[in-house]
């Protein structure tokens, strides 16, 4: 079923700034599995103090950079809270990675005691831990009523705890969140928030997927997709959670 | 007594290591050591003649001192030179144990020190240095050693607190060049333009931005990533005029070669490796090689007739078919080995060993920054492209993503099987890409079909 009419137009935020950890592993994932299917897609990359307007985007990608670069780009996001709540609120799909996820709460509370505020649109806050918490990560996602098992790596040293908010998923191995309350990330509409890098979207097909299919459905699109071969991405994912899990776990 | 017996442990551990034939025993003998006397490293140093030069920086270090000790040992110098790798504290005592006598007595001009960069700072402190070689600053191994500007920031922090050190720093790296405002007396190196110049760059983006006021930097041209002609609007920060600088460069597929333009003249250099990173890691040994005293032209022949260590740009014949084997550490080293592919007779069979160890970096992520989307530019010329490691299933996606075609993508765990299939596969020369703790066991099977090539054949003459 081929779609090349279609155009979804996917919004890289400084692309330059934060490309940490392989983030824009992330939109290549998206991209490429949207192509695969003949689904037209765009990528708008979107500097600081370029002009944007959030709501005309389908899928926005949100990644973390060190703390000077997360700096710069809170100062210019700031700037742009309106529009992108009112994104958020018409159902823009989101994906926030690290700091980028950690920018969307309340605030950052840093080692020395100061509150940095975020953009506040989701419940959330965070606070600069002793340590950091590092490595390999499996989580339980539930997407459209199935459990899927999702990996990454973490690295980050806050620890994020939500309000009235739902989780991406379950902890089965790592520390998620705060390696306390077994959560990971956090949900809103269709706004997904991880610590999991490594990259998350080509690693995890089924959630590439959903996010693919959220935004063909909020534009009113025929949302089912073309299943495609995703022999290598299972391949590479039962590596990781056989090492985590256990055999007999993945 | 107690510089004895730490001695004597050592040695006494150096000894069980070669007899029991485990490991390499590059660093154990100093950790024992180390334990019994913590400032062992004073020590030895004290006796070192004329003085230790030590060498960081995130890609080149072990090239770099490599040459330099091949230019001291032609000088009839005689230096400690710590093993390839071996570049933490303890592989640094481990050096200056097997160099020395069972009464801990050492008898040298010189020790050549390549160290990490996060051991800098403490092995600094205690070594005290006469001068310092910094080659470039990439991302790496990012889960052990935090940001890139940490590390600089540490790096910077332990040169500030150095007296009478000469730093050699390589003037197209901002990242580098920035630590001449330690106030220390600096010698650089660098690049001239040269035909294969970048208006932009393409790999991960490192110090982008001016490490003293923090605005973009602008650039005349790139060599690759942030190595090139730079200079920052706002605050004037510029790439500093290079005393050792490379002129005429041209890097081809099997050899290298510029003109060393230096005060008080000019060398014809030949290197028998090829990409403009192994130039870099000549003219960083040749600046610290004038700095200690060496003769120009004898430095340029001992460079011309270097070998590469072990998986730098290795070259090996099996029956026919040339092989390449290099070690991949961070994605700028990744891009410089996958563009070696364009010099490779086509079709190429290419093989990666991915691991995820420690010293690998235990987040892989780094992958997704390398560019391998440029082999998407290059298909016709690439046959096969077998993936193995402990990772090597989580490479094969990233092949994927990068739009190679799921035909020509082969996962196999077997390390064995892996090798042998890249080396029987139908192309015409063989590409071998190994992450650090994947190289030895690449290297060890690929030794049994194939014949390491040793001299440096094939050289243009110099007249
Ligand atoms: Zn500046």
């Amino acid at each position: 079923m081929p779609r090349e009419s279609v155009l979804l137009k996917v919004c890289h935020l400084y692309p330059d700034l934060l490309n940490l950890y392989g983030d824009r592993g992330n939109v290549m994932a998206f991209v490429r599995r949207c192509r695969w299917r003949g689904i037209g897609v765009e990528v708008v990359a979107v500097d600081l103090g370029d002009e944007v307007d959030f709501r005309e985007m389908d899928f926005l990608f949100l990644g973390g950079g060190s703390d000077r670069e997360q700096g710069l780009m809170a100062r210019d996001l700031v700037r742009r809270r309106e529009c992108l709540r009112e994104a958020i609120e018409d159902g823009l799909v989101v994906l926030a990675i690290c700091g980028g996820y950690q920018l969307l709460g309340r605030y950052y509370r840093s080692a020395d005691g100061r509150t940095i505020p975020g953009l506040d649109l989701l419940d959330f806050y965070t606070e600069a831990g002793a340590s950091r918490l590092i490595g390999n990560v499996a989580v339980e996602v539930v997407i459209e009523g199935e459990r899927v098992k999702v990996t990454g790596f973490e690295n980050h040293a806050g620890r994020t705890y939500l309000g009235r908010i739902a989780p991406f998923g379950r902890v089965l191995a790592g520390h998620g969140n705060n390696g306390r309350d077994g959560t990971e990330g956090a949900r809103y509409k269709n706004v997904f928030c991880s610590y999991l890098h490594g990259p998350l979207l080509p690693k995890n097909p089924r959630l590439t997927d959903h996010l693919i299919s959220l935004a063909l459905r909020r534009r009113g699109l025929p949302a089912e997709l073309t299943p495609l071969d995703d022999g290598l991405e299972a391949a590479a994912s039962e590596v990781m959670l056989r090492r985590l899990l256990g055999p007999g776990k993945a | 007594m107690r510089v004895l017996l730490a001695v004597l442990a050592g040695k006494i551990v150096a000894w069980l290591v070669r007899f029991l034939k485990r490991g390499r025993g590059s660093s154990l003998p100093g950790l024992v050591a180390l334990k019994i006397h913590p400032r062992l490293l004073s020590h030895f140093v004290r006796q070192v003649r004329r003085g230790v030069v030590m060498v960081t920086g995130t890609n080149g270090k072990t090239t770099t001192n490599n040459m330099l000790a091949r230019m001291v040992a032609d000088a009839g110098l005689r230096a400690v030179v710590n093993a390839e790798g071996a570049n933490l504290v303890t592989g640094i005592a481990t050096a200056f144990i097997r160099a020395a006598s069972w009464r801990g007595r050492i008898f040298c001009d010189y020790a050549l020190l390549e160290v990490d960069e996060a051991t800098f700072p403490r092995a600094a402190a205690q070594v005290r240095p006469g001068a310092v070689v910094v080659t470039n600053f990439f991302r790496d191994q990012l889960d052990r050693y935090g940001e890139l500007d940490r590390t600089v920031a540490l790096i910077r922090d332990a040169l500030a607190d150095l007296e009478n050190v000469r730093l050699i720093l390589n003037a197209d790296d901002p990242l580098v060049a920035q630590l001449a405002a330690t106030g220390h007396a600096a010698t650089f190196y660098g690049l001239g333009r040269h035909a294969e110049v970048s208006p932009t760059s393409t790999a991960a983006r490192e110090g982008r931005f001016c490490p003293f006021c923090g605005h973009a930097l602008t650039y005349d041209y790139y060599h690759y990533s942030q190595l090139g002609n730079f200079r920052c609007p706002s605050c004037g920060f510029s790439r500093p005029r290079a005393q050792v600088e490379g002129e005429g460069v041209f890097a081809g597929a099997r050899y290298s070669r510029c003109r060393l333009r230096y005060p008080g003249g000019t060398q014809e250099l030949v290197l028998g490796q090829p990409g403009l990173y192994n130039l870099y890691n000549a003219l960083a040994a040749f600046a610290a090689g004038l700095f200690l005293g060496l003769d120009p032209a004898r430095m340029a022949g001992s460079l011309s007739s270097y070998l590469p260590a072990t998986g730098r740009m290795e070259r090996f014949r099996c029956g026919e078919k040339p092989v390449l084997l290099n070690l991949v550490k961070n994605p700028t080293g990744f891009n410089e080995g996958l563009r070696a592919l364009l010099h490779l007779d086509p079709p190429v069979d290419l093989l990666i060993a991915l691991n995820d160890n420690d010293a690998d970096g235990r987040d892989v992520s780094w992958i997704w920054d390398v560019d391998f989307e440029m082999l998407e530019g290059m298909q016709e010329r690439i046959n096969l492209i077998f993936c193995t490691g402990q990772r090597g299933e989580e490479m094969a996606v990233r092949l994927k993503y990068a739009g190679v075609p799921l035909g020509k993508i082969v996962t196999e765990g077997r390390m064995e099987e892996a090798v042998r299939g890249v080396l029987r596969a139908s192309g015409s020369s063989a590409c071998l890409l190994a992450t650090y703790t994947a190289l030895w066991p690449v290297e060890r099977i690929l030794c049994r079909y194939a014949q390491r090539e040793r001299a440096p054949e094939g050289l243009p003459s110099l007249s």
